[in-house]
């Protein structure tokens, strides 16, 4: 198949970038939008030509690395999939594809395709760890918790952090992203003794860097790993607490 | 500017610190006074008491259907309930105290945060892929903005009796007597006043919608259940007052109230 590539080329972030045309030819239905650009590059290199610089580490939707907004839509058109799974099948043939970077204000374009996602990890270096001496590894059975709560604790833990969230926010806000990290800390024991503090300074950075939630549900709708909206009302719930705790 | 040890008062003289990788360093950027989450929490409450008083509102307003003398009843007993423990007046002008110092905080803080919202977005077009609820939050501003002209419109127009929004026959309560009914009826016998009403309580419906279900995400409730039967309960508050408040002009119009 053959598809014309739109893509964002930009030197670096003081300059203003701008979208060149490709034509990439001989393509399979089966690759990812990834191999795809790997395919252009190729082309570009053999042409003597700068190649298109993205991000993309493990290509197996874990790593959290890759995140394009492909034709407007951050990671691609087929809703929580990540950049590196994202098939060409979704793309008629002969038809062209918008290659952006996820686009926000706290996403500065480093080069071409990659942004500084730093912002997000300040808000995990505010809280987003272990941060009390949690001794050894407690005898099995000592502290006992209920399965189905720890399955839930993990569905917010599965978010990778690939940003996709605060892209694909009108608001630019990264709530659903603080918020399954506090709320993923906050049910789990030996996390949650910290939960006041974790979400006062989660909260504080994230805002900082962030813009606010209005609810436009974009988010959960583009996340690789599902996260819900919960994620959001939790964040709120855990910040109303540390403010109504005593503090004696 | 990044935190080291040495900012600190840590690091022993002579010994140099290496700057921190952008990832960790304290970001310096200002504290904002007014934090989101509080402003979040703070139109919430003030959003759910506006949506209070509305189904109060709705309730007065169905009153029209029980006739003129009964109608009038009410929007007199409105200006002495309470008495003679409070003064007649007293309730109804605590009530819109209430209702302005609530309206012009859900305001302060909508602006607020539409700006923090579009500052930090960029200058990227937004995207919108959620059907309903992107269409309803996106349109949160100017179904607010639409509804503030509207309160002062109402309130011209039927509390007031301001020329030339109201009509010509308007009158105006007495000590004994209210004309809520006859000022209500000659106001929507007009086709362009009918229309306006009709037009702002769909806008209404819309901004409740996205609001009601905000509501129950800046409040805090995470529980399945809990989520479900508050969402619901917003969604049908919406649905409500749109169908109950829209009959009104719609039944003038036809000529079921007279």
């Amino acid at each position: 198949m053959k598809l014309t590539l739109q893509i964002w080329r930009q030197e670096n972030t003081a300059t203003s970038g701008h979208y060149e045309t490709f034509e990439v030819d001989q393509l399979d239905s089966g690759m990812s939008i990834l191999e795809m650009l790997d395919r252009l590059n190729e082309q570009l290199i053999h042409a003597g030509k700068e190649s298109v610089q993205f991000e993309s580490d493990c290509r197996e939707s874990i790593c959290g690395c890759c995140g394009l907004t492909v034709n407007g839509r951050p990671h691609g058109p087929q809703p929580h999939v990540t950049t590196c799974m994202q098939r060409l099948r979704m793309f008629t043939d002969g038809s062209t594809v918008r290659i952006e970077p996820l686009r926000s204000a706290s996403f500065p374009v480093l080069r071409d395709l990659i942004v500084d996602r730093s912002p997000l990890d300040r808000i995990i270096a505010a809280g987003g760890h272990v941060a009390v001496p949690a001794g050894t590894a407690p005898d099995p059975e000592a502290m006992l918790i209920d399965h189905t709560h720890v399955e839930r604790a993990l569905d917010f833990a599965a978010c990778i952090g690939c940003g996709a969230c605060v892209a694909a926010c009108p608001n630019g806000a990264a709530a659903l992203f603080t918020g399954a990290k506090v709320t993923h800390l906050s049910m789990l024991p030996v996390p949650s003794v910290e939960r006041k503090n974790r979400a006062e300074h989660m909260v504080a950075t994230m805002e900082e860097n962030f813009g606010p939630c209005s609810q436009y549900g974009e988010c959960a709708n583009v996340c690789p790993q599902e996260v819900p909206l919960t994620a959001i009302a939790s964040l709120q719930k855990e910040r109303l607490k540390s403010f109504f705790a005593a503090r004696i | 500017m990044s935190t080291t040890a040495s900012d600190a008062g840590t690091t022993p003289p002579g010994v140099s610190v290496p700057e921190l990788p952008p990832a960790f360093q304290v970001s310096k950027r200002e504290q904002k006074t007014l934090p989101n989450w509080a402003l979040k929490v703070a139109m919430a409450i003030t959003g759910t008491f506006g949506a209070l008083f509305l189904v109060l509102h709705l309730v007065g307003n169905l009153k029209v259907y029980t006739g003129a003398e009964h109608f009038n009843d009410y929007a007199l007993w409105l200006r002495h309930v309470g008495e003679p423990l409070i003064p007649a007046n007293g309730v109804i002008w605590i009530l819109r105290c209430a209702l302005a110092l609530c309206l012009l905080v859900h305001v302060t803080c909508g602006v607020l945060i539409w700006t923090r919202g579009r500052a930090a977005r960029g200058k990227f077009p937004a995207k919108r892929n959620n059907g309903f609820r992107s269409v309803g939050a996106t349109l949160m501003p100017f179904t607010g903005c639409a509804l503030l002209v509207f309160i002062v419109f109402h309130i011209l127009d039927l509390t007031l009796g301001t020329q030339p929004i109201a009509t010509a026959d308007f009158q105006d309560h007495t000590e004994t007597a209210a004309f809520a009914y006859q000022n209500l009826v000659a106001d929507f016998s007009r086709p362009w006043a009918a229309a306006i009403y009709l037009v702002m309580m769909a806008l209404l419906s819309v901004h409740l919608a996205h609001g009601l279900f905000t509501v129950v995400s800046d409040l805090g409730a995470v529980g399945k259940r809990l989520r479900a039967i508050l969402i619901a309960i917003g969604g049908l508050l919406a649905l409500a007052i749109l169908l109950g408040n829209a009959s009104i002009p719609l039944a003038v119009q036809l000529g079921v109230l007279k």
